[in-house]
């Protein structure tokens, strides 16, 4: 495999864009992409979208706003993980040297929806009972504080953590703290959970430059070095599973820890998939930066701040970014090219030379979820 | 001949797999033959291997609570508060609201299959398999 590097990131401010489509969304983070690289509409070989609401052939849709048409284009369906796995999508195209520069992003708008719950479409036997995603997590929640030993207040901590550092984010949908008192006097959404234990529904748009070597050289903008793209799906089954263990995390991680040769110990940064404050906690465990039951105490000690052992969602997280579900992934790339390349500003985490981005996605029974990514990336 | 005890439901969610014995209720489960797998929903070929060497077979009435939620916003066709518990029965997981509690019912909850109404829609009630809890022993919400 030839090594593939992020070459340029561009991110349209998450938060509520009524007024403007997926499509839209995805034109300005692209545009914004090709202006900060100097790459040329005719130097890329192929496109990657990832978006779950954003409608047919999106990838054409944008990138043909800017020269880029004729190319092959293709647009990914994985919910969450919608943009991750664009992402991925370019790197293989890279690695096999099939492509030398690809665009991959992500774009979503939510506000279409309205207000309420994420609108979960595939109709399982779950959904059909009523199942939505805070509930879904809800109740992992409650297990895990029950097998445990944690509390409400621990599930907080995450919340007052990462809303903390996206106060210093001006990409993010929400850009001011909040206080323990803040979540508890917070709507109850589903018990445990309340408004402040979830992240917001958002619209936006996260594009990056994947590309070769040799691209790479020619463009003179910063670059970091993909060591690791790998992408699961959930494990199908009706029987009893352990739902305060994402296995789906775990083996998605592994296998991205075995194809860049590195291991937690080696991370700088995480930014992870805290789509409810109880997800930082399960993932983080999964993805081995805490003992098995001790991610609350790693919070409440400190060690998952931006200035910690290891910083966690130093970005702010789902929790301050929101969630436009399929920009998610690519985002989180983003930021981890800003951290890598020191242009990361009042987020910056000291010395970044790695880190790994997670994001998994979908609410179907019988798995833990529909995808997973992860991501590896190093300065060098 | 019985009358029925409600108005007619509308949409009885997962009817064919749903027997009804009085107050209780059992649910038909797939048990394959070929790896010992087993499904709820019942189907004809295993999940895990493709084996078309399945049994179909019926479930306890009884079970326990894995996990369990109230859900205080509601999707569309749903009205909040209703109580939602993951149920293991019979080697199985299962989803399934609590209609007779108001709170989460806590992990180990040992709980009864039964059929009631879940939601009221225009057309009519949905009604579905359910649990309902077999002692008082609820778990608080973690609120104050």
């Amino acid at each position: 495999m030839k090594p593939v590097y992020v070459a340029g990131a561009a991110v349209h401010p998450f938060g509520k864009h009524p007024e403007l489509n997926a499509a839209e969304l995805g034109y300005r983070a692209v545009h914004s992409l090709l202006e900060t690289t100097g790459i040329t509409p005719d130097t890329v070989d192929t496109g990657f979208a990832g978006s779950s609401y954003g409608g047919s052939l999106l990838a054409q849709r944008v990138l043909q706003r800017v020269g880029i048409s004729g190319q092959p284009a293709f647009t990914v369906e994985n919910a969450c993980a919608s943009g991750a796995s664009a992402i991925h999508l370019g790197w293989q195209a890279v690695a096999s040297g099939a492509a030398d520069a690809v665009i991959a992003f992500g774009a979503e708008n939510l506000s279409s929806f309205g207000g309420g719950t994420l609108p979960l479409t595939t109709n399982d036997i779950e959904i059909e009972q009523g199942m939505v995603m805070p509930a879904a997590y809800a109740m992992r929640a409650q297990r895990y504080l029950h097998d445990f030993g944690a509390t409400v207040d621990d599930l907080t901590a995450v919340s007052v953590k990462n809303r903390t550092n996206g106060a210093l984010n001006e990409r993010a949908h929400f850009q001011h703290e909040v206080t323990a008192q803040d979540v508890a006097n917070s709507r109850p959404v589903a018990d445990p959970l309340r408004l402040l234990h979830c992240c917001p529904n958002s619209d936006g748009a996260a594009a990056v430059l994947l590309c070769s070597q040799e691209v790479a050289e020619q463009l003179h903008t910063p670059r970091v070095r993909i060591r690791a793209s790998v992408v699961r799906s959930g494990t199908f089954h009706t029987q009893y599973r352990d739902m305060t263990w994402p296995d789906i995390t775990e083996r998605t991680a592994k296998a991205a820890y075995a194809m860049a040769g590195l291991g937690p110990a080696d991370l700088d940064l995480v930014e992870l998939h805290d789509a409810f404050s109880i997800a930082e906690l399960l993932h983080s465990e999964a993805l081995g930066l805490a003992e098995r039951g001790t991610a609350h105490r790693a919070v409440r000690d400190g060690d998952f701040d931006r200035h910690g052992r290891i910083a966690v969602n130093p970005s702010g997280g789902l929790m301050s970014r929101g969630h436009p579900v399929g920009a998610t992934g690519a985002t989180q790339i983003c930021e981890a090219y800003w951290q890598l390349t020191g242009q990361a500003g009042s987020l910056q985490v000291p010395g970044a030379s790695v880190a790994l981005t997670h994001v998994t996605g979908g609410g179907i029974f019988g798995v833990d979820n529909g995808a997973c990514s992860v991501h590896i990336l190093t300065a060098d | 001949m019985t009358l029925p005890q409600t108005q007619p439901a509308a949409h009885q969610i997962g009817a064919h797999w749903t027997h009804q014995d009085g107050e209780h209720a059992t649910l038909t489960i797939t048990l394959c033959h070929a790896c010992s797998g087993r499904w709820f929903p019942p189907r004809d070929t295993c999940s895990t291997c493709a084996s078309s060497d399945v049994e179909n077979i019926t479930s306890h009435t009884r079970g326990s609570v894995y996990a369990s939620s109230v859900v205080r916003i509601a999707p569309r066709g749903f009205q909040a508060p209703y109580v939602l518990a993951y149920v293991d029965i019979s080697g199985v997981r299962l989803l399934a609201h609590s209609p007779s509690s108001d709170r989460a019912l806590a992990p180990g909850t040992p709980v009864e299959l039964t059929v009631a109404r879940i939601a009221d829609t225009p057309e009519g009630a949905v009604t579905s398999y359910v649990v309902t809890a077999l002692d008082d022993q609820h778990t608080t919400t973690g609120e104050q």
